[in-house]
This record gives C-alpha cells, sequence and structure tokens, in this order.
C-alpha cells in the first residue's frame, strides 16, 4: 500500500531506526508499501523510516529490480568524493555532502541471509550512503558543517511542508516571548546592580542604578501581566499548541514574579 | 547465624557485601573472597592509562574498609564450589586459594549458607593468539587499561611512544577491541580520544598515526545499538557523532574487525565482510574478550557438575531464558531478574558473573562464518544496582526464611544505565559524552522499532562531562570507602 512520505522539516524522520529482527508477513508487508511507495511517487530509492516505519530496511531500484537491503552497514569505504544530491524529503533541493565511491557493505536479504556486496560507482554510492543516513536518524543537512547547514536551511525556507500558522498550530516562534525577552533583560541588570557596591562606585551612580531598579520592578510586573493576557489571546488563536498551555504560561509568570520581587527586596536593603 | 559468601570485591561485590552487612548487622556473618587487596574504581584507569592519574588516585585497600564494617575479608580466589558438600558433610562450602595476608597459596574449606558469586571477569587475552602470554595473562605486544596495573604499564609504554615522536620518530597508535566478541568498546572509545588528547598537549600529535579497530558494526554502536546524542542544540546519532569524532581528529577506523592474531607490532585482523588485513603499530590497547573465571562445581561424590551452574562460557546461569532461539524470539523477558541460580536457591551471581542469555546487539558474522559482534556489557551502573538487589534478596531469605523472602528484581531490560566518556580530563577545556540508555536491554515489544524509550536514550556532549566524570570518581570512591552517607550515594 502506498504510505505517506515524510518531507522536511518532518523532524519525525529524525529516530534511530531499530534492526529487522523478523523476515515473516511484517516485514514482507513493510517491503510491499516501500516498493508501493516508490512506484507510486517515480523513487529510485526509499528508506522505511522516510515513510514511517523505524526499521533498518532500504530499497534501492537497480536495473528495474526493486533491491532489500535490510540491516544494511557499509564495512569499508574509500575514494571521497564531493556529491551534489536531491532527496525527496528535502523536496529535491539539491544539497552538495562529502560521499565515497567505493563501499564494502553487508546487509541482510529478504530471507534473512547476510550479504556482502562492494559498490564502486559514485551514484549507487551515493544513494546507498544517503538512504543509510536516513536509518541513523542522519539526513543531508546534518552532513554539513554548522555554516553550510545555516545556508541551506536559508535555501530551503518555505519549499518544506510548513503547517499553516494561520489557523490551527502554533508558530513556530511566539510575540509572547518579547515580553519574556523584555523582562529577562530588565532583572538581569536589577541582578548586576546588586554588585556594583563591590567596586567602590560612587554614591550617585548607586543612587541612579537604585532608581534603575525602583523603575524596572513595576515595568517586569507589569510585562508579566502583558505576557498573560497576550498570551491567553495567542491561545485561543491556536487549536493545537502545546507552548500555550497555561500551565506554561503561568510558569513563566511565577518564576519571573518571584525573582524579581527577590532582586527587588535585595535591591532595597543594599542599594537602597 | 547464617553465613554468606560473596566471591569477588568489585563494584558488584563491593556493593552487595557492604549492603548486606548493613541491613544483616552482627547477628550474622558476611565474608568477601576476593584475589585483590585493592579496590579500583576502573573507569578512572583510562587517565592513569594516560598519566593524568597515578595508581593510587584510582585504587584503596580493602582490608581497613571491611574491617570498620565488620566484614571478614579473605584475601583468596574462590576455586570451586561444592554445593552439596562432599562425603563427610553435608554443609555446602567453597574451596579459596590465598593470594595474601601472609598465606599466599594456602587453601581453604570455607562452608556457606548463601553464595554470591561477583567475580567479575577473567580477561582472557588468550582468545586471541599473540594478546595473550599463554598463560591467560595479558601478553607483551599490547597493553590494557582493565585493570590499574595495566593502566600504569599502558602509560608507561605511551610515553616512550610520545618520546620518540619527540625525536622526529613516526608512531602508530591502535587502539579498540582485541576480538570479535569484546564487550566495553567504551573503554577503547575514551582511551583513543585520551591519548589523542595528550599528544596534543605534548605538542607531538602531528607525528601519531592513530587508528581505532573495533567490532562494532558501526562507529558509535558503543555495544548498544547506538544512540541519538544532543550536540549544540542538534540532535544527530550516535554513528554521525563518532564518525564526525573521528573525522575531525584525523583517526581512520576498521569496524566489523574481530582481531585474529597479535604479533609484535602486528594486529591481523578480518573484518565483516570477509577481508583480512594487517595493521602495524607502535603501540596497541586492544580489550580482551571477557570469560567466567574458570570456577569448577562437584557433587558430594566429588563428580564435576560445572555444567549444572555455569554456561559453557563460565558464566553462572540464573533465572534468564537460555533457550529463547533465533535473533527474531529474543525478548526482553529472557533477561534475569533476581540472579538466583535455578537449581541452588541459595546461590546467585551479579554483575559481570552472571551468564547472559543472549547478546543486546544484532549477532553478526563474517562471510566466512566468524562471530563479530559486541558482547553484552554487564559493568559500571548495571552491576551495582543488581549488586545490592542481590543483597536485599538474600538479607531477605535470611530473615525471614528461604520460603517466604521477596526476591528483588533488577532486570536490566528495565533498567536504565549512564556513562561518560571524557576525551581529557581538564575541568576548563576538552569534550566528553555523557550518555543514558533505557533500558540496557532493548524491550522490542514495549518500544517496537529501536526498543528503546528515545526520551531516555540520548548523549550530551560538552566540558560538563569532564565535570561529571571527575564528580563520579570522587563520589564512588567515596561510596566504596564507607564514608558517612555512603549508603544515600546512588549505585
Amino acid at each position: 500500500m502506498v504510505q505517506n512520505i515524510k518531507y522536511y522539516p518532518d523532524a519525525s524522520i529524525n529516530i534511530n531506526a531499530g534492526p529487522v529482527r523478523s523476515f515473516k508477513e511484517s516485514y514482507t508487508d513493510m517491503l510491499t508499501d516501500i516498493i508501493d511507495t516508490m512506484k507510486a511517487h517515480n523513487l529510485e530509492a526509499l528508506s522505511a523510516i522516510q515513510i514511517g516505519y523505524a526499521y533498518q530496511l532500504m530499497v534501492i531500484k537497480e536495473e528495474n529490480i526493486y533491491h532489500a537491503y535490510a540491516n544494511p552497514r557499509i564495512i569499508t569505504q574509500t575514494n571521497p568524493f564531493d556529491s551534489t544530491e536531491e532527496s525527496i524529503y528535502f523536496k529535491n533541493h539539491p544539497i552538495t555532502v562529502k560521499r565515497y565511491k567505493t563501499l564494502s557493505i553487508i546487509y541482510d536479504d529478504p530471507h534473512g541471509e547476510m550479504k556482502h556486496k562492494t559498490i564502486d560507482n559514485k551514484q549507487e554510492a551515493a544513494t546507498f550512503q544517503r538512504k543509510l543516513d536516513y536509518l541513523f536518524n542522519t539526513t543531508l543537512l546534518d552532513r554539513l558543517n554548522p555554516n553550510q547547514k545555516e545556508q541551506a536551511i536559508q535555501a530551503l525556507a518555505g519549499k518544506g511542508i510548513m503547517p499553516d500558522t494561520t489557523e490551527d498550530y502554533c508558530p513556530p516562534v511566539s510575540k509572547k516571548e518579547y515580553f519574556v525577552s523584555v523582562t529577562d533583560k530588565l532583572l538581569f541588570f536589577m541582578l548586576v546592580s546588586l554588585f556594583l557596591p563591590l567596586f567602590g562606585i560612587s554614591k550617585e551612580t548607586l543612587e541612579s542604578w537604585y532608581l534603575y531598579d525602583k523603575f524596572a520592578f513595576p515595568i517586569s510586573l507589569l510585562l508579566m501581566v502583558g505576557f498573560f493576557f497576550y498570551a491567553q489571546y495567542e491561545a485561543k488563536q491556536y487549536k493545537q499548541c502545546t507552548s500555550c498551555q497555561i500551565g506554561n504560561n503561568i510558569g513563566v509568570i511565577v518564576k519571573r514574579v518571584a525573582i524579581a520581587t527577590a532582586l527587588a527586596i535585595s535591591s532595597y536593603f543594599i542599594l537602597g | 547465624m547464617a553465613r554468606l559468601i560473596v566471591m569477588g570485591g568489585g563494584v558488584s561485590g563491593h556493593t552487595a557485601a557492604t549492603f548486606a552487612k548493613k541491613w544483616l548487622g552482627n547477628e550474622h556473618e558476611v565474608v568477601v573472597v576476593t584475589p585483590n587487596s585493592q579496590w579500583n574504581w576502573i573507569p578512572s584507569n583510562i587517565w592513569v592509562g594516560v598519566g593524568q592519574m597515578n595508581k593510587e588516585d584510582v585504587v584503596f585497600p580493602l582490608a581497613p574498609v571491611y574491617e570498620k564494617a565488620g566484614i571478614d575479608y579473605r584475601q583468596a580466589k574462590a576455586i570451586s564450589i561444592h554445593p552439596y558438600g562432599n562425603k563427610q558433610s553435608d554443609k555446602e562450602y567453597i574451596t579459596i586459594e590465598y593470594t595474601g595476608q601472609g598465606k599466599e597459596g594456602q587453601t581453604e574449606e570455607l562452608t556457606y549458607d548463601y553464595l554470591i558469586n561477583a567475580t567479575g571477569p577473567k580477561l582472557n587475552f588468550d582468545a586471541t593468539p599473540g594478546l595473550g602470554d599463554g598463560k591467560g595473562q595479558m601478553g607483551s605486544n599490547t597493553v590494557s587499561v582493565c585493570t590499574a596495573d595495566h593502566a600504569v604499564h599502558a602509560n608507561l609504554e605511551l610515553q616512550q611512544i610520545f618520546e620518540k615522536a619527540k625525536k622526529g620518530e613516526r608512531q602508530k597508535i591502535l587502539v579498540g577491541t582485541g576480538h570479535g566478541m569484546c564487550t566495553c568498546q567504551g573503554a577503547a572509545f575514551e582511551y583513543i580520544f585520551n591519548i589523542e588528547h595528550e599528544a596534543k598537549k605534548a605538542g607531538v600529535r602531528d607525528m601519531l598515526d592513530i587508528k581505532w579497530i573495533s567490532n562494532e558494526s558501526f562507529l558509535g554502536d558503543f555495544g548498544m545499538g547506538g544512540l541519538h546524542m544532543k550536540v549544540g542544540g542538534y540532535v544527530v546519532s550516535s554513528k554521525l557523532f563518532a564518525e564526525s569524532l573521528f573525522s575531525e581528529r584525523d583517526v581512520p577506523w576498521l569496524i566489523g574487525a574481530h582481531v585474529s592474531k597479535v604479533e609484535k607490532g602486528k594486529a591481523h585482523y578480518e573484518l565483516l565482510d570477509g577481508t583480512t588485513g594487517v595493521e602495524e603499530f607502535d603501540f596497541a590497547m586492544l580489550i580482551p574478550p571477557f570469560a567466567g573465571v574458570g570456577f569448577k562445581a562437584y557433587d558430594k561424590e566429588g563428580e564435576d557438575m560445572t555444567d549444572v551452574i555455569f554456561a559453557p562460557n563460565g558464566f553462572m546461569k540464573v533465572d534468564a531464558k537460555y533457550d529463547a532461539g533465533a535473533y527474531e524470539n529474543w525478548k526482553a523477558s529472557d533477561w534475569p531478574r533476581t540472579y538466583q541460580n535455578p537449581t541452588f536457591k541459595n546461590m546467585f551471581a551479579c554483575g559481570i558473573a552472571f551468564a547472559p542469555p543472549h547478546l543486546i546487539s544484532k549477532p553478526a558474522s563474517s562471510v566466512n562464518g566468524t562471530p563479530i559482534n559486541p558482547t553484552p556489557p554487564r559493568t559500571g551502573m548495571p552491576s551495582g544496582i543488581i549488586g545490592k538487589a542481590v543483597a536485599h534478596s538474600v538479607c531477605d531469605m535470611i530473615k525471614n526464611g528461604a520460603e517466604n523472602a521477596h526476591l528483588h528484581e533488577a532486570s536490566m531490560a528495565e533498567m536504565g544505565a549512564a556513562c561518560v566518556a571524557s576525551a581529557g580530563k581538564g575541568l576548563t577545556t576538552g569534550t566528553a559524552a555523557a550518555m543514558t540508555v533505557y533500558p540496557v536491554v532493548p524491550d522490542f515489544e514495549k518500544y517496537p522499532g529501536t526498543g528503546r524509550d528515545t526520551d531516555y536514550t540520548f548523549g550530551e556532549i560538552g566540558l560538563a562531562g569532564h565535570w561529571i566524570k571527575h564528580i563520579l570518581h570522587h563520589l564512588f570512591i567515596y561510596k566504596a570507602k564507607l564514608k558517612p552517607g555512603w549508603t544515600l550515594i546512588p549505585e
């Protein structure tokens, strides 16, 4: 049966697949689903995890034959080269990674018998390595260094299957976080002010900092009040939003109000 | 008064003996039989092996600790078990041969009411020709960090390599597993990166070719089938993490390897794909495979009945399912829960000494039929937990009677474990991998696919790992010395 393929940025692809332990009916069903999905999407290769099966199984189409590799491993790899690859997970967005041309591999065939094979072809080897990566929760992006990864993520922006943030799902970045961010900065400088007397700073400067603390404290409380109401408003916009749960919001507020109060009291006794 | 004999004074045996004595008090007798005069915090042997710690930092004498605890300490190795007694008496006993306390070479019979086998493994160097000396000890071709003395020797050899490198002589270092059926890949993994770290500090890294050889079928398996790790905010597989770590440090690797023979400066190997090769080295640390210590068991007539109590690999049979059959039939429930011997209910095994029902990793053989796969790790945290559970069971049996007692359970299929692999010892520089796995033995029924709870099976990379390793070092030595509050420190 044709199964749904996972597309970027679906994070459920990022789990280690377990070994194929049985080669009976459930294995055959899984294999059939992979091949059916490959045919439906005209794919040359597919890993089980790409359609949601967390097992170490991948299929590569070789000369019109669908070849199943269960529990595949690369034992040796030589002759590195830069490989520009596309994967259906990234909607065929090309990404260049380092691969090896010559591989000595082992795998279990559909009867559970361990087989050995040598691959000495750039395209075939790259496909094998890419599909194997998926079985070890590794995508093309993970093969890049941080700078390359950032560039690739920017290039992929808007090209993946993103949740519709206007209706059901909470956005990845919530505007209510601005309230928290400003509050945290105010509290940080309140904390800094408590240590200033240790450095022999003039009385006038200390008075200015105390004045800052006297304003920062109520502003922090007001920001938390604002946070609460905006978070409540935002929560009503989305059907699915774990970060919008009232328990989380109250936790954020209680933590900061407690810190602000402690800092204000300390400021009163140290600077006041 | 009942007498409990604990054979072995390592992590598991020491834990079992000390807790049993605490719970039993002076009404009953606890005897520890161990050939060693010192307790060794084995994880820190890695740092001894690169000269960052002295032997004295990782060991302490057992005698004063046991004297303080009221435990009868016999520095001796157990030789045989006689669970039916002998022709003169029905009382079960073991025979021991002293290795210290001024009685070296003397033998003695010790009767028991309860027996805990916590001997740990025999370091089976001779399983690989040339790795051992043919007499059961480490040979001269390679070094080891399995004991504190081995680690001291390893460091001396390593410093000579560094000296040669400083003089401009290019040196080859090989680190990993010395047989296709080894466990403890993590220790070798830690050692190779500590060597690499120290080589950089000594300014000789560019003169060293450092190579990894392991029986894992993929880098980052760690004998546990791999895990996912958090690195710099990203989640990556241990395979990718390990590959990156080795590549960044210019350490090439050989995996799926069974070291078949070692000669001076040469390691012969066979890979899972059936190919064979030879790796040359100037310095090699190859972990040996483990085996049971080789106890014999005799019946009342003096006839050998070792196979009743012990599995063919020398480890003690416990309440595990040993006839699970093919890999596809393996279940988490095959693993023992109480560690009680099925034939003799007053006999238990804990730590490495119990016979596992089967492997944890997927079994694999080379195309030539040579088995090459990691064997189940039973060291460290699981060892301590099992030792404590077994002590609890024995104490309940002594206090409440064997029939009424509740046997305490500590299945590795329901137990998590944590380990830290450092790449250096500094408090301000370097990185370490801190890993947790739950459960240790995959439960494919409860967690289809990976067999593990992915929320609790992960690793993190960072300097904090070094701090954790330092904390664990001091904490566990403090605990083992039975200093105030030792029972509050978890296993």
